[in-house]
């Protein structure tokens, strides 16, 4: 028995198949978001991984920002509970998630259960999300892959504001103009992306163990940054941009099972 | 070195390193300071209990703690003074004492969370009826009260009375160091007169009035040099950080008169004297104008620049608006069109004591100068003709 | 008005014929106050003045879709934006003298209370030197401890003595204390009915939509003192009741959620998050509108009218605005509040992080923050507000399942 999960974002669309609600058996990520043909090519790539069709799948689940027109399922989990979810299932110890996604950096507060209890998102603003980094990589003219690495060779991070996406970047055009160091201005960004998740983080409060999800997970630099202002390791699930995705299918499978219960 | 250079430079290391002055008050004198927050406190009454009362300006320092206790949208001061408090560096004050004249202090009496007391107070901001001074000074005696509950101590009146000559004696010599800096813009940079009158706040009044007398003394006896350069007056909260007066000097600006909360405000107004020293600083508030933090629907402080301009022979005037200060915020649009009326040259620049660069100021300030140069050179060849 | 009318009619009725009443006024030579909306209604009533709230007109206008155009005239004129939107409105409308809204008629003077915000001592100071009018203050000396102190009070009454002489002077007419004393009733009776009306929300399932409670806000803002406004809120009670008696429920598919809104509404937006909330089934039933104008005092008693309007929510200290607010989450039964990051509130939303933990400690439930504005257009995301609502939602229903004996949803 097969569930999918949908994770349709503002940059990305991922999916997960899940068997017997437990085993992964395919998860796809496309760099194409709502409104492209993002999804449908995550579903498609996802079932030919796991050589299904859609008449395979007994229940699906779609979530993130582009959930409302995803045209594959009529169910919706907002991204909150599918992220904690999705991490939950892979790290059982989990009572923080922090994910950092497109739009929104969020963090996640789990009970003993697992279940979410308190969450915070950033505020409108896209200052410590992803598309923050995506910016600043692109004024830099480093890719996004290699922002982590570029982080390990400072050795003096710069001061760079963490309060404005705007006021951020021509902070850093003026770094460079003054010649500092791309390594130094990357760890820099890097910190200014943790300070700001760190904020929201100490406003729910924080215990062990720390979890890590979203496709930004993926930069070592963020997550070096983020265990420096949190000052505790940060356990990184695999996949980490998945776990919406996984989520979702979790959720899916829950549909199916309840459903099969009641008979209907 | 100069007589002068050095007296500046001791004021530029008070302002610099209050940490290090406070623990040394507390040492020499076994009493302790008292943290006053923007902008205006009756701080002759920690000073009479002996304290040292220490103005709380912010200062430039990262945000890691602050926006877990602070929406983005709140000023800069109040950021700095968010982050400072949750590091722990006011924990060695007695008190802190925090005014309500705007929604931002009001909140932020309320959200001290430090053991430190804070005692927080509430101004007359209808300054036109007499009812206003009994509030007002009623509302002193009830700082008095909890000051000397948190210092374990009695404040009387004879001591407070002091204080107020001290004060009053303070401001006299503030505002003639404010003359005669304008007078000598080739003695006393930009920086220099903002660390002259920072010192003020991290130090017993009446040794600052010291400090400052002798430095005026100097000033005065100097020959005054023509200035090549241009000369301002800047308005506003407070005109940092450090790095923003730099470019000012490196433009060969010259501030030749000021109109901030952070400088000349303080010194504005004296107390009157009179048997109750409680109600001569109440009727001390009441006399104060020229204010974006003071209800006046007469906007006196328009006024007051554009006279202040005629006085020192400014060129222009820089607003500095503390960014997400509203009431400053909302001056601006009347005070553009009272200044375009009257023909005087107005630059907008926008305060922020985290900025990491300043290069977009640079930009406004260098184009303002030339602006001023430029005028000014016309004006000299019509002069001629 | 037509005794078989509903309080919907009588709503519209009366507002509409307030802006009426005020625009012939003017005409007629009659005197016009513009006043803060919490701000003593009784003096100007007393002597006859057609008092006009620029907040309520403000609102109006965003929620007309109007806003963005009379904004971009207030930063034209130097007004950023990060001054309250209200703010900036009125301020334009006070330049441009028209609106998607109803005419308002230019004041002859101005009355400004701060027990709401400091922002409207600035706000107002502008009006008052731009279009060269007096300015009334009522300053409301800010409560940072648990009550209005005696020297705030005896501040007051001072202050509501000279606001009548000054009124006497800008009138040319003498203050009836008699007439005063009437008006007072009226005042109170408003206050008594808007607080019964609205406190029904409190049955389950509630008869009141909460976002009615917006609506029919504008009335006890404008009309506190006139008979208009009592009646309409007797009127609605009657309804309510009879609602409650027949078991009727505001939402299609029942009220699965009893919701708290804190803060202002977001007025451009208000269908959008009305039916989102709606598409969830939650409800608003909490607010701290009900009380921010139950104004209650001893008729004829100055000190107790300085009291009354010293001690609002907004002029309170944070142990009291927790304090209220946990008061509203119970006694509404809300198992959940959405906190609007107001950016054009900062007296409201200053005190947001500290009023979350402690209101939800205290009620045992969770909450969500969502950007936002009270009238400008801009600051608003819908999609983040979906979001929230949707994982406010779940946790809700996390909650539920982890305390037997209730359903859960997911």
């Amino acid at each position: 028995m097969y569930t999918l999960g949908i994770d349709i974002g503002s940059a990305s669309s991922k999916a997960v198949i899940l068997a017997d609600g437990l085993r992964p058996v395919a998860g796809q990520a496309i760099q194409a978001g709502t409104g492209s043909s993002g999804p449908k090519q995550a579903v498609e790539r996802a079932l030919d991984e796991a050589k299904l069709t859609l008449s395979d799948i007994a229940a699906s689940v779609a979530t993130g920002y582009g959930r409302f027109t995803c045209e594959l399922t009529d169910r919706q989990v907002s991204e909150i509970s599918c992220h904690a979810r999705g991490v939950s299932h892979q790290l059982p110890s989990a009572r923080l998630v922090i994910d950092i996604g497109g739009q929104d950096a969020k963090v996640i507060r789990l009970d003993a259960q697992g279940a979410v209890w308190q969450f915070l998102m950033n505020e409108k603003c896209a200052a410590g999300t992803g598309r923050f980094l995506e910016v600043m990589s692109r004024v830099l003219e480093i890719s996004l892959r290699e922002m982590g690495a570029y982080h390990d060779r400072s050795s003096r991070p710069a001061a760079v504001s963490s309060t404005c996406t705007v006021f951020a970047e021509s902070e850093v055009i003026s770094l460079l103009a003054a010649g500092a160091a791309k390594p130094d201005i990357i760890a820099g960004i890097h910190r200014s992306v943790a300070v700001k998740v760190c904020g929201l983080a100490s406003r729910v409060g924080w215990e062990d163990d720390i979890a890590m999800s979203g496709g930004v997970a993926r930069n070592q630099g963020v997550v070096k940054a983020l265990e420096a202002e949190l000052g505790r390791p940060i356990k990184i699930t695999p996949e980490p941009q998945l776990a919406g995705a996984l989520g979702a299918a979790l959720y899916a499978f829950d549909q199916y099972q309840s459903k099969n219960k009641t008979g209907g | 070195m100069s007589q002068i250079r050095e007296l500046l430079d001791c004021f530029k290391k008070v302002a610099t390193c209050p940490g290090k002055i406070v623990r040394e008050y507390r040492e020499k004198t076994g009493k302790g300071a008292v943290g006053c927050f923007p902008v205006y406190t009756p701080e002759e009454i920690p000073h009479a209990a002996g304290m040292l009362p220490v103005g709380m300006w912010g200062g430039e320092t990262t945000l890691r703690l602050a926006p877990s206790a602070l929406p983005s949208f709140a000023c800069s001061i109040m950021q700095s003074i968010t982050e400072l408090q949750l590091q722990g560096v006011y924990d060695s004050l007695v008190a802190v004492i925090v005014s309500s004249p705007c929604d931002t202090l009001k909140a932020m009496g309320q959200k001290w969370r430090r053991q430190v007391p804070c005692i927080q107070f509430a101004h007359s901001r209808n300054t036109k009826i007499d009812a206003a001074a009994d509030y007002t000074r009623r509302e002193y005696q009830s700082i008095r009260a909890r000051l000397e509950a948190a210092c374990a101590t009695t404040i009387s009146d004879e001591a407070i009375q002091t204080s107020v000559r001290i004060y009053n004696e303070h401001r006299q010599v503030m505002r003639e160091f404010s003359g005669l800096a304008a007078s000598h813009p080739d003695l006393v940079n930009p920086i220099d007169r903002h660390m002259v009158m920072k010192s003020a706040f991290f130090m017993r009044k009446e040794n600052h009035t010291v400090l400052v007398k002798a430095l005026n003394g100097l000033l005065a006896k100097a020959a005054k040099k023509p200035w090549e350069g241009v000369k301002i007056i800047v308005s506003g909260i407070m005109l940092e950080p450090v790095s923003v007066l730099e470019v000012f000097k490196q433009n060969q600006i010259a501030v030749v008169g000021d109109d901030l909360a952070q400088e000349s405000r303080q010194y504005r107004v004296d107390a009157p004297e009179g048997a109750d020293p409680l109600d001569s600083l109440a009727r001390q508030w009441l006399s104060m104008y020229g204010c974006s933090l003071i209800p006046d629907p007469e906007k006196s402080r328009f006024s007051l620049l554009r006279s202040l301009v005629e006085q020192r022979g400014a060129d222009g005037i820089v607003l500095c608006v503390m960014k997400f200060c509203e009431p400053e915020e909302f001056d601006y649009p009347p005070m553009k069109a009272y200044m375009e009326k009257n023909g005087i040259n107005l630059l907008q620049i926008e305060i922020d004591q985290q900025i990491q660069s300043v290069e977009q100021i640079r930009t406004r300030i260098q184009s303002f100068a030339e602006i001023l140069r430029a005028q000014r050179a016309r004006r000299a060849s019509i002069a001629q003709l | 008005m037509d005794k078989s009318a509903t309080s919907r009619e009588m709503l519209d009725y009366y507002l509409k014929k307030s802006y009426a009443d005020a625009a012939a006024a003017k005409k007629s030579g009659k005197k016009i106050c513009w006043a803060t909306s919490i701000s003593p209604c009784e003096f100007c009533e007393t002597l006859g003045i057609h008092m006009l709230y620029p907040e309520n007109h403000a609102a109006a206008i965003a929620a007309r879709h109007g806003a963005e155009d009379m904004i971009q005239v207030a930063e034209r004129k130097g007004y950023c934006l990060d001054i309250c939107s209200y703010a900036r409105l009125n301020l334009a409308y006070a330049d441009i003298g028209r609106s998607v809204a109803e005419e308002m008629p230019l004041p002859d003077f101005l009355l400004v209370c701060n027990n709401i915000c400091e922002v409207v001592i600035k706000w107002f100071e502008n009006l008052s030197y731009e279009l060269k009018i007096p300015l009334i203050t009522l300053d409301m000396p800010y409560n940072y401890g648990p009550e209005p102190t005696e020297r705030g009070v005896d501040y007051i009454v001072a202050q509501f003595e000279d606001c009548v002489r000054q009124m006497e002077i800008i009138t040319g007419n003498t203050f009836d204390w008699q007439r005063f004393n009437e008006v007072m009733d009226i005042a109170l009776e408003s206050s008594f009915w808007w607080l019964k009306a609205m406190s029904l929300a409190s049955a389950n399932p509630s008869p009141l939509n909460g976002f009615d409670m917006f609506n029919y806000m504008a009335l006890i803002v404008c009309l506190r003192g006139k008979n208009g406004c009592r009646d309409t809120f007797r009127k609605l009670t009657e309804e309510l009741e009879e609602k409650i008696r027949l078991g009727y429920t505001a939402f299609p598919g029942g009220e699965k959620y009893r919701i708290m809104w804190e803060g202002i509404a977001c007025w451009p937006y208000l269908n959008f998050t009305f039916r989102t909330m709606r598409n969830s089934g939650m409800n608003l039933t909490g607010s701290t509108y009900p009380v921010a104008w139950a104004l209650e005092y001893d008729r004829g008693d100055l000190r107790s009218l300085a009291r009354a309007y010293a001690s609002t929510a907004n002029n309170s200290s944070l142990p009291g605005q927790i304090d209220l607010r946990v008061r509203v989450m119970r006694e509404y039964g809300c198992e959940g509040a959405t906190y609007h990051m107001n950016r054009s509130c900062k007296t409201m939303a200053f005190l947001h992080h500290e009023m979350q933990g402690a209101v939800s400690a205290a009620t045992n439930t969770p909450f969500i923050s969502f950007d936002g504005d009270q009238s400008d257009p801009r600051n608003f995301s819908g999609a983040q507000f979906e979001t929230r609502i949707q994982g406010l939602r779940e946790m809700i229903d996390q909650r539920r399942q982890a305390r037997p004996g209730r359903e859960g949803e997911l």
